[in-house]
């Protein structure tokens, strides 16, 4: 009894006021936007109530997430790990199937999405692994345990197959790493294989849109031809590692000598990269190719992929200063605006809000991750902050991607915007998530 | 914060790259502003244009034109209404047009197939004339008939659709084209000719409808605002309906059935008439029987008065006349004798009575208009004189009447003849251009312009045929203010003896046939010879010739001698004028 006493107290008394804040805050801008967005579907009610039982069920949660003392984690993460794989392979066995995922689990009136909680889950693990290797953090041999755990998870969320959510792994994991030591130059050697295998088979859609849609040739378009016959490519990528290699004998030159494994691993990474383009290239429908890239031009596809983009950004740049007014957004009541209760939220907030609402709501939600990482700084331990370090990579990865998409920065994936989007595993597991940074923060002094 | 103390080392390079990570976060938060920044303040205006354009639609309801009057407040244009029936497309209902239209012909009776399907909003008509029977009929099912709309249209209804053809105009609707420049819009109807193109901003009305809010799915939400269609405005012409129909059934009945007739009044400058024959039905405006003016070769749709030129002829002596008494001061007694052929070198011009006229003075010469008086006459005045005597009476020159499409005419000169031409100007050319040959060509207009100036002694009121405009309420929009051209200053003497001259050819000369005991008439006659054939028949008056009223020019295209053919149809206009009994009906 005193004990649970002690500890109410101290939640009350460490807690971090700023992030709690933060939250709420976000929560009824959410709330009040999904009202809006669906008070002319008659859908309100249906959204709010559902809402608002994840948002109970997450609020139990994250009380008892804040009392568990994070650190137990760290012990368990074998048992979390193998929870969340088992999570991921049930769902694939036993999950129903909406727009083409099979990653719900439905109890009728709700449904649940294993997927949000399995991103927090293995930010927990890998947080582990990171803290119990730090002896070998700076070898390339480490690299290989934690792209095995990514692996689990990321082949068994692409079965269902989800590619938004897969691809919302690798930041977190390549923040996870960075900060936990691993050389940058490893890290770039990632990026750049991934980059390269996701940017080839990107590049070639684009041109074959810019061609259907300039209908003329251009330089580049005359060239696709020869592309296309792969000796060309294979020419190019040849003469790139050539060139790195002639960087490095020249720099040794110089005297200034780099360890010849530098140059060999970035063509290795090159070279890896370009052979996981072919599977890539194969596994992209060519729907998906278009959604990423028609933010680019999206006058490509006006009224098929590229309308989404077209509309978001009207639905923003119309509500000006101070917005259309709650429930007047003409973009929102109309229809014209896809998603608009999920994945566009934030049109509908820059819409009926205008500039001082969205902006509000872009400083918010900035505080937030700014207090996640004042958390992170002042864990108790390693272990802690990358935890909190992991779980404000992933808060921000989910907004920059969410949020620029609606604004026609960046790619039309299926992310939702964490803590503002409707949803109720995304409202459940960012809780979670929200308790697991409070349990790292009530703790920064005492070790319970 | 217990690792920190424990690991210094571990923990500031632990802070380093967490400063890092914070740093980029920001950034990135910082990307995000400045576009939200971009889009919703700087963009803020565009994007919210065309979040409107999206939403609101509107449906128009065109506006009636106004109504064209004439002088004696008789309408000559006025507007009826009908209903239509029109099918729409609407996505929502799955509508089909065979299924609406069974329906539809279920109901009434009738056998209606879709008439005309609009270029531009994909909508069907399906029935011009409705009555209202049907119209309440269709309404009172408006359930069973899917996508079928019944809309009030308006029609424009020209009670004198041949003789006024030209003054009035049609209206037509817009084209492509033109929407460019305007503030037209796609369905409407504008002016095609006559005072409904001149005075379109006028006529045209405002016109009104409703602004309906769609959604995404192009339904109808609510509509915000009706805003009732403005009738235009009147126009009160100064069209004299009996001149009018008068000249335009001489002309019709004249031999060839094509010509022209302009009469003013030259005390203001109002055009009582303005005939050009053949005329065609106004009403078919729109219609398949359009298309057959088209292909009439008599041209009916070429506006004679203002677009055809003609060369004046004899008529043109007035001005030869003019400058010979202004510059010569020659004596109107002195004679001169016509053998019926004039040598100049070695070439031959003959009179275009071939026996010869006799001895003639000035008087008598313009009477008979004797070719060979009239040769000498402008080969003592020179090519510069007689270019500039036609100049100060207006040829090649606009007369800036308030309707479509005027044309200049043409003066020749020796310069004109050098450049293009490439040739000199000789001695032939003066002596055919001082009786209205040769290059020199005018148009009906002009020659009534010039006759209403002779008669008010060198004061020149410019033609118009719009009094006054009267907007739906009654006020005054618009009110002619005469306006003069610049005034021809000639002596007394010249302006006495040409009017004597010119009252001698109505009574003693070859305008005889229009002597009308009660009236004095003063003209001239004119036959233009012409590549196309037989002669232009000319004849240019004014009347009464002490105290001119009116003024007027009347040609029949290949009509022959003007004395023979002209005169007659101003006879005919002047018994309208001064409400005289034809002298045949006396007779009977």
């Amino acid at each position: 009894m005193i004990k649970e006493k002690l500890l109410f107290q101290r939640i009350i008394s460490n807690i971090d006021g700023g992030l709690i804040f933060a939250v709420a805050v976000l929560l009824f801008i959410s709330f009040i936007t999904i009202y809006s967005a669906g008070v002319n579907y008659r859908t309100s009610f249906r959204y709010i109530s559902v809402q608002s039982i994840a948002l109970g069920i997450g609020f139990i949660a994250f009380i008892i997430l804040t009392s568990f003392n994070y650190q137990y984690y760290k012990h368990l993460y074998k048992f979390i790990y193998v929870l969340s794989v088992g999570l991921l392979i049930s769902v694939l066995i036993f999950g129903s199937v909406k727009r083409g995922t099979r990653g719900w689990f439905d109890f009728g009136f709700i449904s649940f999405q294993p997927v949000e909680i399995a991103k927090v889950m293995f930010i927990l693990v890998l947080a582990s692994i990171l803290d119990k290797k730090e002896k070998e953090i700076r070898k390339i041999s480490f690299l290989i345990p934690v792209f095995l755990t990514l692996a689990g998870h990321s082949l068994l969320i692409m079965m269902q197959p989800d590619f938004s959510s897969t691809l919302s792994y690798f930041p977190v994991t390549l923040a996870l790493l960075f900060i936990a030591g691993v050389e940058p130059f490893y890290l770039f050697c990632i990026i750049v294989s991934c980059f390269l295998a996701v940017g080839i088979p990107l590049a070639e859609t684009f041109f074959n849109m810019q061609t259907q849609f300039l209908q003329s040739g251009t330089c580049i378009t005359n060239f696709m031809p020869s592309f296309k016959n792969g000796l060309t490519g294979i020419y190019i990528i040849a003469s790139v590692l050539l060139f790195i290699m002639a960087c490095w004998r020249f720099l040794w030159r110089l005297r200034i000598r780099i360890p010849v494994i530098y140059p060999v691993i970035l063509c290795i990474s090159i070279l890896l990269g370009c052979a996981a383009a072919v599977p890539v290239e194969k596994s992209l429908k060519d729907y998906q190719r278009k959604r990423l890239l028609v933010f680019l031009n999206p006058k490509f596809d006006p009224r098929g992929s590229g309308y989404n983009i077209i509309q978001s950004k009207i639905a923003i740049g119309s509500g000006k200063l101070t917005g259309k007014g709650f429930r007047k957004g003409t973009q929102t009541q109309l229809g014209f605006l896809p998603e608009q209760h999920t994945d566009f939220i934030f049109s509908v907030i820059g819409e009926e809000g205008g500039w001082i609402t969205a902006q509000l709501t872009l400083l918010f939600y900035c505080f937030f991750i700014w207090r996640s990482l004042v958390i992170a700084r002042e864990a108790r331990d390693r272990y802690g902050s990358f935890i909190a370090t992991g779980l404000a990579a992933m808060f921000t990865f989910y907004a920059v991607i969410n949020i620029g998409m609606v604004m026609g920065m960046m790619p039309v994936t299926g992310m939702p915007l964490l803590l503002l989007s409707y949803g109720g595993s995304s409202v459940f597991s960012s809780l979670c998530a929200v308790g697991i940074l409070c349990s790292v923060n009530i703790r920064r002094y005492i070790y319970y | 914060m217990v690792w920190q103390r424990e690991d210094k080392f571990a923990y500031e390079t632990f802070l380093k790259k967490h400063n890092i990570i914070f740093v980029f976060c920001i950034f990135l938060f910082i990307c995000l502003s400045i576009r939200l920044f971009y889009l919703q303040i700087i963009n803020g205006n565009r994007y919210r244009r065309i979040s409107e354009q999206q939403r609101l639609h509107n449906t128009y309801e065109h506006a009636p034109r106004g109504i064209i009057y004439s002088a004696d407040n008789v309408a000559l244009v006025e507007n009826k209404f009908n209903y239509t029936a029109l099918f729409y497309h609407l996505e929502r209902e799955q509508t089909s047009l065979t299924d609406s239209i069974k329906e539809l012909n279920k109901i009434l009776g009738r056998d209606i197939r879709p008439a005309q399907v609009c270029r531009y909003s994909g909508v069907v008509k399906l029935s011009d004339n409705l009555t209202t029977e049907e119209m309440f009929k269709i309404q009172e099912k408006k359930l069973n008939l899917k996508g079928i709309k019944v809309v009030k249209e308006v029609h424009r209804v020209y009670y004198y659709p041949e003789a006024l053809s030209h003054i009035t105009g049609y209206t037509g609707e817009i084209r492509i084209e033109e929407l460019l420049d305007n503030e037209y819009k796609i369905g409407d109807y504008v002016g095609r000719g006559g005072i409904e193109q001149f005075y379109d901003k006028y006529l045209k009305g405002q016109d009104g409808g409703w602004q309906v809010e769609v959604n995404a799915k192009g339904h109808h939400v609510k509509a915000f605002k009706y805003v009732p269609p403005k009738i235009g405005a009147s126009v009160y012409s100064t069209v004299d309906l009996k001149l009018q129909t008068a000249a335009y059934n001489a002309l019709q009945n004249s031999d060839t059935g094509r010509g022209a007739v302009v009469v003013l009044d030259t005390r203001t400058g109002a055009v009582k008439a303005l005939v050009s024959c053949p005329g065609f039905d106004t009403n078919t405006a729109g219609t398949k029987d359009f298309s057959k003016y088209l292909k009439d070769k008599k041209l009916p749709l070429f506006n004679r008065t203002l677009q055809a030129l003609y060369p004046p002829g004899s008529i043109f002596k007035v001005v030869t006349l003019t400058a010979a008494l202004e510059l010569l001061n020659i004596d109107y007694r002195q004679t001169v004798r016509c053998t019926g052929s004039f040598e100049l070198g070695d070439r031959r011009y003959s009179c275009w009575y071939k026996p010869g006229h006799d001895v003639l003075n000035l008087i008598s010469a313009t009477a008979q208009s004797c070719n060979i008086y009239f040769y000498q006459l402008g080969l003592k005045v020179g090519v510069k004189n007689l270019e500039k005597y036609a100049k100060k009476f207006y040829f090649g020159q606009k007369t800036g009447i308030d309707l479509p499409n005027e044309k200049r005419g043409f003066i020749p000169s020796p310069q004109w003849k050098k450049l293009k031409m490439k040739m000199s100007w000789l001695q032939g050319d003066t002596v055919i251009f001082s009786i209205g040959q040769g290059a020199l060509c005018t148009t009906p207009l002009q020659m009534a312009y010039m006759m209403s100036a002779v008669a008010n002694k060198g004061i020149c009121c410019k033609p118009y045929i719009v009094n006054r405009i009267e907007d739906f309420n009654g006020n005054e929009i618009y009110k002619h203010k005469i306006k003069f051209g610049e005034q021809i200053n000639l002596s007394d003497r010249t302006w006495k003896v040409m009017h004597k001259a010119l009252v001698e050819v109505v009574e003693n000369g070859t305008g005889k046939r229009i002597k009308i005991p009660a009236v004095k008439i003063a003209g001239k006659t004119g036959t233009a010879q012409n590549p196309q054939g037989e002669g232009h028949a000319w004849f240019i008056s004014y009347a009464p010739a002490d105290n001119p009223e009116i003024a007027m020019a009347v040609i029949v295209e290949n009509g022959g001698g003007g004395g023979l053919n002209a005169v007659p149809i101003g006879r005919k206009i002047y018994e309208a004028y001064f409400n005289i009994e034809p002298e045949n009906k006396k007779q009977k």
